[in-house]
This record gives structure tokens, sequence and C-alpha cells, in this order.
């Protein structure tokens, strides 16, 4: 999957999840750049995430995650892309 | 129950009825006296058999499953989405159906289908999750 193709899905995904369709994803932004961005919604985007690929995460890849480009990096290393 | 307890496809089954008691004590509790739920004739002339059962008292039988069986004590109920589908009438045998579709090891969270039927009638469908924090 290219770069571009997982960001268009991911913008839909945290669209959906917090609900803003103003939202544009970058590599470098975090929690503190989306309003709305609490615990349960974490949660729901992790979820969202791993139902759209089928892909499963443990508690500790996402608690190591730091920004959006790394959880995009760990998707891909997920999907084998 | 454990979280290792449940995965994908995990199942709960739960049957009931809503006695013409329970959907009194909701009208007092609610504040809903739409005749619809509580005048026989009116809810006929909306071409229904019999007075309707209200939705949230389905609903209700949901919280129970959610809180003491599936996931139980351990969970947090974190949200429902839901279609009324079919009516359910008053001391009609249901059953509500619980299906883990989805359980995510890094938050934690079940994702439930939901499924009640009575007489062979799909009464209602839906979604649940709910997040376990219950320390194993």
């Amino acid at each position: 999957m290219a770069s571009d193709d997982l960001y268009d899905e991911l913008t839909d995904i945290f669209r959906d999840v917090f609900d803003d369709d103003d939202i544009v994803l970058s590599d470098d932004m975090t929690a503190a750049d989306v309003d709305d961005w609490d615990s349960l919604s974490h949660i729901r985007l992790i979820v969202a995430v791993e139902q759209h690929y089928g892909v499963s995460f443990t508690a500790t890849e996402i608690a190591a995650l730091e920004n959006v480009g790394q959880f995009a990096s760990l998707i891909r290393q997920k999907l084998g892309a | 129950m454990k979280w290792e307890d449940f995965t994908e496809g995990t199942e709960v089954a739960t049957e009931f009825r809503i006695a013409s008691a329970d959907m009194d004590a909701f009208e007092r509790l609610s504040g809903d006296s739409n005749p619809l739920h509580t005048d026989a004739e009116f809810a006929r002339t909306l071409g229904f058999e019999d007075r309707v059962v209200y939705g949230a008292l389905i609903i209700a039988r949901i919280s129970e499953m959610i809180g003491m069986k599936l996931p139980g004590t351990g969970g947090v109920w974190s949200s429902l989405r839901i279609d009324f589908r079919d009516p359910l009438y008053i001391d009609e045998a249901a059953e509500l159906r619980g299906t883990v579709t989805h359980r995510s090891e890094a938050v934690k969270m079940l994702t439930l289908r939901l499924r009640v039927e009575a007489g062979g009638r799909r009464i209602a469908t839906g979604t649940a999750e709910t997040v376990w924090r219950a320390d194993d």
C-alpha cells in the first residue's frame, strides 16, 4: 500500500472516530493537536484501525508510539508493506 | 471472569419477558407516557398489535448482560448503537444474544454484536463496546 493511500484511509478513520471532518494528518501530529483526543477516543482509534486493517497491536506497541507517523509505520509493518 | 476468558466468538444468550409492571415502573421513572406504550387502543391505531415495549427496557436487558456477564464486573460499558426493527410486546418471550466480534489486546476493548429476537422476529440489532478495567 502506498504511503498516500494509507494516510487517506487513516484520515477517514480519524475523522470518523473524532467526528471532525477537518482533521488533516501529519507525521508529527500528536494527541495534543486533536480536540477530544481523550483516553476513550484513543481506545476507539486503536480498535477502529485494528478492525479496518484486520491487524492486532500489543499494549507495548501502542504505548511506544509518539506521533501519527510512528503509528502509520507500525500499521505498514503489520501489513508487511 | 478474566480478560483471557473472552475471545472473538464468545457468546452469551439470555431470555427475558417485559411485564406490564415493568412498563408502569419505566413510565414513572422516565416520564415517557407516549400512548404507544401505555394505551393498547392507541397503539392499534398506529398498526401495532398491542402496547409496544419501551426500547429502553430492551436496553436495560442489554445493560444486565454487559454488566453481569459479557464481560461482567471487570468491564466498563462505553458505547451502544441499536436499531429497533420490530415491536416487542408485553409478556412476549424474547432472547438477547451477545457475541464478541473483536477483542483488542492492545487497549482491552471488546466489541459486541447484539441481537434480540422474539417469536421468530428480529426485534433489535446493534453493537456495543466495553473496556476491560480489572486487574487480572
